[in-house]
């Protein structure tokens, strides 16, 4: 057996491309994995996770660059030296007979053995510690069919330890596992890690999770490596728009600190543009929640929405924070400040279109309503009208003969978040001259 | 932290008797062993001339046959020795071989294509060998010495067969099933080209659908040499690949990681399958059900391990193909029926016995 430098990287890429077509699946990408690290390589589906582990396993051939495993190129190790220094945890593997749990394990030390050899005293006591350690040591002697998804996962992970490699890698190990046994694998393969400095590659779906276990996240996007590092580094909300394309709340745990994200949505919607994108911005005006729904609604049209004013700590101010849409902030309660107003009113210059929810109109937000008197001849105005204005108009009427002022202006009464939807898809369709 | 340890054991999915799965394979092969042994040894008395049980045996023990009686029987006797030792006993080792042959390359090829269904029929390397047969029944090719030519066209014709398999594995597209469909294709084909070659010269298409049910009536001292010659070298050769088959079940990405060069050793063992069937058929004709059955027995009683497999298959394969000789001459002691009859005959019954006996935790048992 060649012995791995102690210098050397267990695994480094100079340069790597692989793949055919138009669109390889790793482009010019340089990687280098230091000893003992648990690294987690996250992407989109397509981003080349999988290509990167199949590069390194010698499965495929790179068309540029250099890839060295323990300083060696990859293509000049055998396949029995390779798996000498690299072992694989497929997503799901499905054996076809009811193998002995022992003898499955029994199967990893293949590379250490002539044709002739028997597997030796030394091989089985190994077996069975490496079985103890995936704390399947009572299950020794049973099939390995017999066992549940969970159990064959950790049976798996056995006969690729039972390489005794010092690089593991791990292709979406936990996929297939509920999330008890997920924590229960990554936990064990990070201990090994640590404790047995054996450095792991392990491509991931869930980033929460490589997030917990990972001492390192690699962002691969469309074969380039797009971020690296911590994962409270790398996870941003900026870069899961760029990289994923989701729209994502990331926050804190806060006794360990550790980044976790909350998906919302598609920032672009999964169907491609939404009737609302290129219509340009939508202001909705609400508070108390009354604007949550429509803001919903209308970002997944793919509309550009703005709101305002609201108060902070107000829940439709939480929604549209959520949602990334802008709109000025008031203090809780407070009337609406002239600084406010003036930046409410620059928003409403802008508006394609200015939805009114039903929110409870009091003194402190009066000045919504009042503020679009100026617009309502030039920008469409949608009122929505149910409930209607007289029970929730707590400003003694005032709120009332506003509504009145704007629809003689031109303002339509819509009655609810459909309604408001058929609406925009009209002027989104009509041709785009504003009305003298 | 998390961890099974602490809590409870998850059920297993589905029920297991224990009693099934502890296989003691070496065990149970010394047992086949044993009842071959048995087999063979009995099988001399068998014949289609009733010869005293007491008798063959001392003739075996080496007792030249003493032949009293009247004048009349002991013309009648006086052949007995050579009957014995010219006749039968290399019609058994005929049988041992070839049994064993087709045994152990059913056995890998449904080991290399990790399907229950492979043997040397369905890939068309027995076709092939068929089509060898046919050409020189046809066309009379080497007429001189005709128990030369038949064994060696038929095993040009397997060989070729298995080559054109073993190019499309060492091509860029050789995946498993790519060559499962290759190998069904080239026996559709072979089969088309057979019933064209009979139809265009009818002359031969008589010896063809004889030879096309298997015999084992070419047996002589001289062709059982050549035929254990060849099995004792590729079945030892393929014995040697028992830990490369268990990992390839696992799938060729597994098997890789884990240190089989796939490629290697698939092109091996369908030489060397090849090989095995190609011996079989020149000698034998075609003698199905022997392939397929015969590991599918060996799993059900000595477990999956194909370091058992493997020779297991040959000896269940002997003892198959030797009962299917044994039976057919006490049944019909006249007449030498082809023997591919009797295998196809208790082997079929028997093939789906096996499979509604279900055995619900291996893949491979169970299709």
């Amino acid at each position: 057996m060649t012995a791995p430098g102690t210098a050397s990287l267990p695994l480094r890429f100079a340069g790597v491309s692989a793949g055919y077509g138009s669109r390889p699946a790793l482009r010019d990408l340089d990687l280098e994995v230091r000893p003992g690290e648990f690294v987690a390589l996250a992407g989109p589906n397509g981003s080349g996770k999988t290509t990167l582990l199949r590069v390194v396993l010698g499965f495929v051939s790179p068309t540029a660059g250099r890839v060295e495993l323990f300083g060696d190129p990859v293509e000049s190790l055998t396949v029995l030296q390779r798996a000498r220094r690299v072992a694989w945890l497929p997503q799901e593997e499905s054996p076809r007979d009811d193998v002995r749990l022992l003898d499955y394990v029994l199967y990893g030390r293949y590379a250490f053995h002539g044709s002739l050899e028997r597997d030796s005293r030394a091989d089985y006591a190994l077996a069975r510690s490496i079985l103890t350690q995936v704390g399947l040591a009572d299950r020794a002697e049973d099939g390995i069919l017999s066992i549940s998804g969970g159990e064959r996962q950790r049976a798996v992970l056995a006969r690729a330890l039972a390489q005794t490699t010092p690089l593991l890698l791990l292709d979406e190990p936990t996929s297939h596992l509920d999330i008890g046994h997920q924590l229960d694998l990554l936990a064990r393969v990070r201990d090994l890690a640590h404790r047995q400095s054996v450095t792991v590659v392990a491509a991931m779906h869930d980033l929460n999770l490589a997030a917990r276990f990972a001492d390192r996240i690699v962002v691969l996007s469309r074969g380039r490596r797009v971020a690296d590092g911590p994962p409270a580094e790398v996870l941003s909300e900026e870069l899961l728009a760029r990289v994923w394309g989701v729209v994502a709340d990331l926050r804190r745990e806060p006794r360990t600190g550790m980044p976790y994200l909350i998906p919302h949505r598609l920032a672009v919607t999964a169907s491609g543009p939404g009737p609302g994108s290129g219509f340009g911005p939508v202001h909705l005006i609400g508070g108390g929640g009354a604007a949550a729904p429509f803001l919903r609604a209308l970002a997944d049209d793919g509309y550009a929405l703005t709101v305002g004013a609201l108060h902070l700590l107000d829940s439709d101010a939480e929604v549209a924070e959520a949602l990334v849409v802008a709109g000025p902030i008031e203090a809780p309660f407070a009337p609406l400040s002239p600084e406010v107003r003036e930046r409410h009113r620059s928003l409403l210059t802008g508006a394609r279109a200015i939805v009114v929810t039903p929110f409870a109109v009091g003194p402190s937000n009066l000045a919504n309503l009042e503020d679009l008197l100026p617009f309502a001849s030039r920008t469409p105005i949608l009122l929505v009208t149910m409930p209607p204005i007289v029970g929730r108009d707590f400003t003694g009427g005032r709120a009332t003969a506003v509504f009145a002022q704007l629809r003689t202006s031109g303002a339509r009464d819509v009655t609810g978040v459909e309604d408001v939807r058929r609406e925009l898809r009209a002027l989104a369709s009509a041709p785009a001259t504003p009305r003298a | 932290m998390s961890g099974s340890n602490g809590t409870a054991p998850e059920p297993p999915l589905r029920p297991t008797d224990g009693h099934r799965r502890r296989t003691y394979p070496r065990f149970v092969l010394l047992v086949v062993l044993a009842i071959v042994a048995v087999v063979v040894g009995l099988s001399p008395l068998i014949g289609s001339v009733f010869i005293p049980p007491m008798t063959v045996l001392r003739i075996l023990w080496g007792i030249p046959n003493p032949c009293v009686g009247t004048s009349a029987s002991a013309t009648l006797c006086s052949n007995w020795d050579e009957i014995i030792w010219q006749a039968r006993v290399p019609e058994i080792g005929l049988a041992v071989i070839a049994g064993a042959a087709l045994g152990i390359s059913g056995a890998t090829l449904q080991g290399v294509f990790r399907n229950p269904l492979a043997d040397p029929f369905l890939l068309g390397i027995s076709s092939g060998g068929t089509i060898g047969a046919a050409i020189v029944f046809d066309f009379h090719v080497g007429q001189a010495a005709p128990d030369l030519f038949l064994p060696l066209f038929a095993f040009i014709g397997a060989i070729a067969t298995g080559l054109v398999i073993l190019g499309v594995a060492l091509s860029r597209y050789g995946s498993v099933e790519t060559l499962l469909l290759t190998g069904v294709a080239l026996a559709s084909l072979l089969s088309a080209v057979l019933a064209l070659l009979l139809l265009y010269n009818p002359a031969g298409s008589e010896q063809v659908s004889f030879w096309l049910l298997g015999g084992l009536g070419t047996a002589s001292w001289t062709v059982d040499g050549i035929a254990m010659g060849v099995l004792l070298v590729t079945g030892t050769l393929l014995c040697l690949f028992g830990r490369e088959l268990n990992l390839m079940q696992l799938g060729g990405d597994v098997a890789r990681s884990a240190g089989v060069d796939v490629r290697r050793v698939r092109v091996w063992l369908i030489l060397l399958a090849s090989l095995m069937t190609g011996v079989a058929v020149a000698f034998t004709g075609i003698i199905g059900f022997v392939g397929l059955v015969s590991p599918h027995v060996v799993r059900r009683v000595a477990g999956t391990d194909y370091r058992y497999v493997l020779p297991g298959s040959a000896v269940v394969g002997a003892a198959f193909l030797l009962g299917a000789r044994d039976v057919s001459l006490l049944v019909f002691p006249s007449s030498v029926l082809p023997i591919g009859i009797f295998t196809a005959f208790f082997g079929a019954p028997f093939f789906i016995y096996l499979l509604f006996r279900r055995r619900p935790t291996s893949t491979m048992g169970t299709l």
